[in-house]
């Protein structure tokens, strides 16, 4: 069979832009890979020869077979044959129309797919709204080299578009297209089809045995352990063993949860690249997933009771495109990372919160994992409310920093949510009849649906209220800080930044500057110049964002730093100074020592002005050769004093 | 309107209107005595003698007695449930509350609404009232205000999305 199948970037590519859906309808539609109807309903395909084929089989080789024909009375050979041919083609045909119905392009601002044969459907979708990119190679797919490529937007779930299935480097060329284009990169007028893969530097790495391990001490063993000990039990105590049969399905979900874990967790590896954060894993179905800068939600650590031993944690997120699926593909999408000690997830937080706003990052997250009490900023239930919870009050509790609000909780599973302060969508605080008699509240940050839903339990009633009242108008002001939403485009035009004026003179309003502001708690903060001593880490300032590596840093790649040489180009346009890119937010602080998260955000920014009509002069390097530097990894760097006394978190 | 503990001070909160107190009432009422009729069936079907001795004389009573008692209490608290429906204008955001045992007060960006429902339903239109509803990329965020006049339902869609034109975020 031929394969009409044009290669994504081999066809005339529709760089053209949206001048209108006519003007370039008829150009750069491609299809997915022909075969790809029979990957997808491969399952189908099987189910129905196994029917079909298990009689006939059975009808040659079962008894008395001999002499008899495998087909009803009175049907000939040739017209069975031919009603099988006949049947074949049909399926065959209706693949393929259906393959060739489905039709797909990729513009400069959208996505577009065109599907159906009888009921038609035209799906447009915005790049830059993009939200999260798959790639998924279910085991099938990955035999034949083809993979599914799975364009998440802001609906909660279902995906926006889907292309299953391309082959695998295709699917990579288009992630690529799509992620510069969504990415606000201008494509090099010279060489419109280079678009490349950028460049991703590897930061966690979970080994097989700890997935085992993780699996192993995971709660679905305790609740193993639990239920064979009631099963046990109930036996005993009516002494009917027939009670042990009820555990045969305890034992198959169990099974498959174990197997779960196992084939999510395997080969797990998280890497970060100027397009997001990039992690991919799968024991038969592997997965890559990227989320590109600022789509992470919240986030959420948890620490189940027996993980505690060797000092494990899962992360967890909340994407927008994600959504809030039960199933175990919906929980694995999730994870962005399934076992990890703490270093690891440190190194996770520093790629998606790159500026904790403290500059005691280290100690902060640490507090928040495994810390109760107040101290490090954490204010904690009050305690005339202990006998509501008995044990949990000197754990559960708050911490805000100028970036973030850190929510502690759980006892024997130990949870933190991490929720950066733009990423609120709304609040809301609760107070029933209890609450109101001991003087406390609830305060709920609703973020988009996923694993993490960041609630504060049993505050105290005016320290809520503060928290409510500064966190609304924190969020107020980290919005209007945050960059956009096309992560490498610089502002359009530069809004002249507020400096930091607190709006309407609202309780907390300055802790949206001030680092770790929180109620009755004594000011943590270093003195800068402490913090500064610290190697040579040397304070980020946001327009020469090409900070250097502090020494005690782990490798840096010689070369990426060299590539990085030109990022700082001459300042040649008026917007620069004011030019406030999400990376390089004014509180940066001195405690995240290469301070650049992915460094291309600020570089890119002085590069271009208003890209969008094209007619600025390029100062420096196009954007697409700044997307190809290698990034450096951000890493949150304890505070010098306390640097001995913090343990290095590997067992 | 009434100061509960829980408000923020230094905040004028709107009430909704005194009908939708009416349209309330009407829902209490019709709802109870469907229920109430209901529960009553039991001591009816006893007291006639088609059950004879299933349910003791003193459930069939105790049924339509728990169901009046429950619905002669959510009948007292229904004016004050009213009264502490209240929203807040401000610059940035849309300050909503609710509840008088449960009180939940809300704080809703207008830069996060993803799209506001205008909702009226047959007995809210005989009063001339409507419901207003917020939607961000949050489920969880159920900002309702319900009671408001026609037009000031209208108004305040127009004004929340405007507001939400010019502080317009993204996710």
């Amino acid at each position: 069979m031929t394969h009409p199948q044009h290669p994504p970037s081999g066809a005339p590519q529709p760089v053209a832009g949206d001048a209108g859906p006519q003007a370039g309808a008829d150009q750069g539609w491609l299809r997915v890979h022909v075969i790809s109807p029979l990957v997808r309903g491969w399952i189908a395909l099987v189910a129905v020869l196994y029917f079909v084929g298990r009689d006939w089989f059975e009808g040659l080789f079962g008894p008395g077979a001999d002499g008899r024909s495998p087909l009803p009375e009175g049907v000939g050979v040739l017209p069975a044959v031919g009603i099988l041919v006949g049947v074949v083609l049909l399926v065959a045909g209706a693949f393929l129309l259906s393959w060739y119905c489905t039709r797909y392009q990729i513009t400069r601002d959208h996505v577009r797919v065109h599907s159906g044969i009888v009921f038609r459907q035209q799906r447009q979708a915005r790049l830059d709204r993009v939200q999260a990119i798959d790639i998924v190679q279910p085991f099938l797919a990955r035999v034949f080299g083809l993979a599914e490529l799975k364009f998440e937007v802001a609906d909660a779930g279902e995906s926006a578009v889907r292309l299953a299935f391309l082959k695998l480097d295709d699917a990579r060329r288009l992630r690529a297209i799509i992620l510069a284009r969504a990415a606000g990169v201008e494509p090099d007028p010279e060489h419109p089809e280079e678009i490349l893969e950028a460049p991703e530097r590897e930061v966690v790495v979970v080994p097989p045995g700890r997935v085992l391990g993780s699996t192993a001490l995971s709660g679905t063993s305790i609740a193993l352990v639990v239920a064979a000990a009631v099963v046990v039990t109930l036996g005993v105590v009516f002494e009917t063993p027939i009670v042990a049969t009820s555990f045969i399905p305890i034992l198959i979900g169990v099974g498959g949860a174990y197997w779960a874990a196992l084939s999510t967790g395997y080969n797990f590896r998280a890497a970060t690249s100027p397009d997001g954060l990039r992690i991919r894993y799968g024991l038969l179905d592997t997965r890559a997933q990227t989320v590109p800068p600022g789509r992470v939600q919240a986030l959420g650590i948890v620490q189940p009771p027996l993980w505690r031993f060797k000092g494990w944690y899962r992360v967890t997120a909340n994407v927008a495109g994600y959504g809030a699926s039960a199933s175990n593909e919906g929980q694995a999408r999730a994870t962005l990372l399934p076992v990890g000690t703490r270093d690891d997830v440190l190194q996770i937080l520093a790629l998606v919160l790159p500026d904790p706003g403290t500059d005691r990052p280290v100690e902060l997250f640490a507090a928040g994992l495994a810390g109760r009490d107040g101290g490090e900023g954490f204010v904690t239930t009050p305690r005339r409310a202990r006998w509501l919870a008995p044990l949990a009050w000197r754990r559960t509790g708050f911490a805000v920093t100028s970036t973030a609000l850190l929510l502690r909780s759980g006892v024997l599973w130990r949870r933190l949510a991490v929720v950066p302060h733009e990423r609120t969508q709304s609040l809301a605080i609760e107070q029933g009849p209890v609450d109101r008699r001991f003087r406390l509240a609830d305060l709920v940050l609703h973020t988009t649906p996923g694993p993490v839903s960041p609630r504060v339990t049993l505050a105290d009633a005016s320290t809520a209220w503060e928290l409510f009242h500064g966190q609304a108008a924190r969020a107020a002001e980290a919005r209007r800080r945050s960059g956009p939403e096309q992560w490498m485009r610089p502002l359009p035009v530069a809004v002249p930044q507020p400096p930091t004026a607190p709006p309407d003179g609202l309780p907390t309003a300055g802790g949206a500057v001030t680092p770790a502001v929180t109620p009755a708690v004594p000011a943590v903060a270093l003195p800068p110049e402490e913090a500064l001593l610290d190697a040579a880490a040397p304070r980020p300032s946001p327009p020469t964002a090409q900070a250097a590596p502090s020494a005690e840093e782990g490798p840096v790649d010689e070369a990426a730093r060299h590539a990085a040489q030109p990022a700082v180009p001459p300042v040649a346009s008026a917007a620069v100074p004011t030019a406030v890119s999400p990376a390089a937010a004014p509180a940066a602080s001195p405690a995240v020592s290469p301070a650049v998260p992915p460094p291309a955000p600020p570089a890119a920014s002085p590069t271009e002005e208003a890209p969008i009509d094209g007619a600025a002069p390029h100062s420096g390097p196009p954007a697409p050769v700044l997307r190809q530097v290698m990034p450096v990894a951000p890493r949150y760097t304890p505070s010098p004093p306390n640097t001995e006394g913090v343990p290095d978190g590997r067992h | 309107m009434r100061r509960e503990p829980i408000d923020p001070s230094g905040l004028e909160w709107s009430r909704v209107s005194p009908k939708y107190l009416r349209v309330r009432v009407l829902g209490w009422l019709i709802g109870s005595l469907l229920w109430l009729a209901l529960s009553c069936v039991p001591l009816v079907l006893r007291l006639t003698g088609v059950w004879d001795s299933f349910p003791p004389l003193w459930l069939a009573w105790a049924l339509p007695g728990a169901v009046l008692i429950a619905a002669v209490w959510r009948g007292v608290l229904l004016p004050r449930q009213v009264a502490a429906i209240g929203y807040a204008e401000r610059d940035d955001d849309l300050l909503v509350r609710h509840g008088v045992i449960f009180q939940r007060t809300m704080v809703v960006p207008y830069g996060r609404m993803q799209y506001v429902d205008v909702a009226v339903g047959p007995l809210e239109r005989a009063f001339g009232i409507c419901t207003l509803k917020l939607h961000t990329a949050s489920a969880a965020t159920n900002a309702e205000i319900p009671g408001l006049p026609t037009d000031e339902g209208a108004r305040l869609r127009e004004q929340l999305s405007a507001r939400g034109q010019a502080r317009l975020a993204g996710l």
